[in-house]
């Protein structure tokens, strides 16, 4: 069997084989390794027995090529209507022809199964509310890429991020340490302007147990300041744990079905310690996705929910205003026209439509919804982990357009994005077509709006 | 003796003149010196791309692209290096005012030397600049735990030189700090103090123009403030002046400064940054150093002001 040092079957479980991954500039011996990795179709075809149950087996059998899923693909959309980027037909000719030959396939289609499952579709699951059949091709794509990923057909920062998640439980080199002291040092660097505000630690019985994308604390921690800000103004009991703080789920995007258990156990397990009352994740789309809709099943939970009721960071802004716990000063909401980019991952996949708007009533006097919006909106077009993969940037800013065109008709130069995949295309998108927008987090919108009551502010002589 | 200096470098011309600075400063001192360079910010989501702050290029910000920044940084400075060879370069993709905070934190720095060059277009079109308000000079000026020496125009003397320092007050508890580490300076070297005060008298802070009995009513009460607060600390040391003007702060500091021959300005730099998106113009600071034909030094925190 053929097996490259850096591309082959094993997942990555520790930190030498990550860094010699890591070390492979663009991936470029991994990809040539790839060319010659053998198939194994017996593992493929245990693996089909074992989980391609009858769901995925009738939405492969019951598809009538209708074709009525087309146009709700940004990707058909973006590349002049192209057949080839039709849904039904990009997962027919994969994961439908992968079945139909009972696994049975050579190492060539297996990275054109690849460059389709990552590089024409971000698993926005748009198509599914267009099928007649109620077919969801982005869920199976989501399968197909686990059926990759197991032969190790996945693309190189794929398989970096989810090393990342199975040796640190994040998707960037963060150890406990690393967390704890950003923690602290965040609490310290505002301990000037936020009088009393603390980051709590591992507090037991709090109200709310606050976690975060890993991203933040690596490059860009006043995210994390921001947010323990605004719990500090709404009075919140809150904390945040030592382990089990990172909430996304990169294991997710590549398909590494052991890594995306590993990692909500982590999290799952952080809130049982804790007993705190709520969780609420910080504005990352995905994570929310990963951890509160799909991780249960994951970790077996019977339930499906997770062990304490979870929230978006959107759902606690909303109650947070919608109570009085924040009050925005009206001479400070946004006066220009905003926009707000629903993520597909915790508006279509998880219903939070209503926060967002809610949200926007109390902050934006001039709100303009894109066309469509809520669960039909459009992917931003760097969803399922496309932003970070090297391998398709062509296909990914091809892709932005529909985005970019949404965007301008809204006459918005401002727009929300409280998810960092969302934010990260958007910031892309100015980047590649240069149209004149801004694009932010809620977080800091609403630092400078809210009303700072008397006794936090800062007593200077 | 184990003094730490960190040169926040932008690897460019821009820092030739912070760079002169904090290689004298090292040989008087005999300090650790390090070389820090923030090579670009993180985009493409997770992956390990970055925008290169110099060239604003995509670039793969692996082990080996880092090893030949630290190359490059060491043949930038060659020269110096050449006659103070105890310093060491460091070079960390990231945010660059967040990786320089975090590099002084973590390594217990006791002096950041900058200058004000970095690239603000650059940062920008990266799309970071939520995360700041102003420049990264601003933004480190505002939260590094020990003294930031900020170069903003070539300087006509340096450390060592120094016969006059201007410390700029507005009272503020930040001030105390910066106030405490002029005093030290000024003993140390043995060279004069001014302790100066600029009173706003900016219609749009005040009501209405304020009338000239006002003013000189406000400078009184400034300079009993000062010594109050001041001089009574100052105990023995007597080679000091109070000087308060009218006028906008930024301009009559340097304007004083000048007027003086000063080769060092002392004040702090703690505007919060909801106030700052109000101003269009930034900081007093970050006007000072615009300005200033001396060094001008922040210090809003009481950790490191004994240590140089």
């Amino acid at each position: 069997m053929t097996e490259g040092t850096l591309c082959n079957k094993i997942p990555v479980n520790t930190i030498e084989k990550l860094q010699a991954l890591l070390t492979d500039k663009r991936g470029q011996v991994y990809y040539k390794e790839m060319k010659q990795l053998e198939v194994d179709t017996p593992a493929l075809v245990k693996i089909l027995q074992n989980t391609l149950k009858s769901r995925l087996k009738t939405w492969l059998k019951i598809c009538v090529h209708c074709g009525l899923c087309a146009d709700s693909c940004f990707f058909y959309l973006a590349n002049n209507k192209d057949p080839r980027q039709v849904p039904s037909y990009k997962i027919q000719s994969t994961l439908g022809e992968l079945v139909k030959r009972k696994g049975n396939v050579d190492n060539e289609f297996m990275r054109m199964a690849m460059d389709i499952a990552w590089g024409k579709c971000t698993c926005c699951n748009r198509c599914v509310m267009y099928c007649p059949f109620g077919i969801d091709i982005g869920v199976m794509f989501s399968y197909l890429r686990g059926l990759c990923f197991s032969q190790g057909f996945v693309p190189w920062e794929m398989k970096i991020g989810s090393g990342m998640h199975r040796i640190y439980q994040a998707q960037m080199d963060i150890t406990s340490e690393d967390w704890v002291d950003t923690c602290d040092w965040m609490a310290e660097e505002s301990e000037d302007d936020w009088p009393g505000l603390k980051i709590p630690m591992d507090k037991m019985n709090a109200d709310i147990i606050y976690t975060v994308n890993a991203r933040e604390p690596k490059y860009y921690p006043e995210d994390l300041t921001q947010a323990a800000i605004l719990f500090h103004l709404a009075g919140e009991n809150w904390t945040v744990p030592s382990e089990g703080w990172e909430e996304t789920s990169l294991a997710m995007f590549a398909g590494d079905w052991e890594g995306c258990k590993l990692q909500v156990e982590a999290v799952y397990a952080a809130m049982e310690r804790l007993k705190a009352r709520r969780m609420v994740v910080t504005e990352c789309g995905h994570a929310y996705r990963a951890t509160v809709i799909e991780g249960p099943y994951w970790a077996g939970l019977k339930s499906g929910k997770t062990p304490i009721e979870s929230f978006h960071y959107i759902e606690w802004v909303a109650e947070a205003l919608r109570t009085g716990k924040l009050k925005i000063d009206p001479a400070k909401k946004i006066k220009e026209p905003v926009t707000y980019q629903d993520s597909c991952n915790y508006i279509r996949n998880a219903g939070l439509k209503e926060a967002a708007r809610e949200v926007m009533s109390y902050i934006a006097e001039d709100f303009r919804e894109m066309e469509p919006h809520g669960e039909h909106n459009f992917c931003c077009g760097g969803g399922g982990g496309l932003n970070g993969i090297g391998r398709y940037r062509k296909q990914r800013n091809a892709g932005l357009k529909v985005k970019r065109d949404q965007i301008l008709a809204t006459g918005a130069k401002l727009v929300i994005s409280p998810c960092h995949n969302c934010w990260d295309a958007i910031r892309d998108l100015e980047e590649v077509f240069k149209i004149g927008i801004r694009w932010s987090f809620l977080k800091p919108i609403l630092i400078n709006m809210v009303v700072v009551p008397e006794h936090l502010k800062p007593k200077d002589e | 003796m184990g003094t730490k200096i960190l040169l926040a470098s932008t690897a460019s011309p821009a820092c030739d003149d912070a760079a002169r600075v904090a290689f004298d400063l090292a040989k008087r001192y005999n300090a650790n010196l390090t070389i820090l360079h923030v090579i670009g910010i993180p985009v493409r989501g997770f992956s390990n791309t970055v925008i290169d702050i110099r060239t604003g290029e995509e670039v793969v910000c692996d082990d080996d692209y880092i090893e030949w920044v630290k190359e490059e940084l060491r043949s930038i400075y060659s020269i110096q290096i050449e006659q103070y060879k105890n310093c060491i370069m460091e070079s960390v993709p990231g945010v660059p005012h967040r990786e320089i905070l975090r590099f002084a934190r973590k390594n217990n720095t006791d002096l950041i030397v900058m200058g004000t060059g970095a690239k603000k277009e650059c940062i920008e079109t990266a799309g970071y600049t939520r995360y700041v308000s102003g420049s990264t000079m601003q933004a480190v000026a505002k939260a590094a735990r020990c003294p930031v020496l900020i170069i903003g125009r070539p300087a006509a003397s340096f450390w060592g030189g120094i016969s006059k320092i201007v410390f700029g007050t507005d009272f503020s508890k930040a001030a105390d700090s910066a106030f405490m580490f002029a005093l030290n300076i000024a003993r140390k070297i043995g060279c004069r103090l001014y302790i100066f005060h600029a009173i706003n008298i900016l219609p749009f802070d005040s009501e209405k123009i304020q009338l000239q009995d006002e003013i000189e009513d406000k400078i009184k009460a400034a300079k009993e403030k000062i010594r109050k607060k001041y001089v009574t600390r100052m105990k023995d040391f007597k080679n000091y002046n109070i000087d308060v003007w009218e006028g906008v702060p930024y301009v009559e500091i340097v304007k004083f400064a000048r007027e003086n021959y000063s080769d060092l300005i002392v004040m702090a730099h703690h505007a919060r940054d909801s106030d700052l998106n109000k101003t269009r113009l930034g900081s007093t600071i970050e006007q000072v150093v615009l300005r200033a034909s001396c060094p001008v030094i922040s210090v809003n925190h009481p950790d490191k002001i004994g240590d140089l």
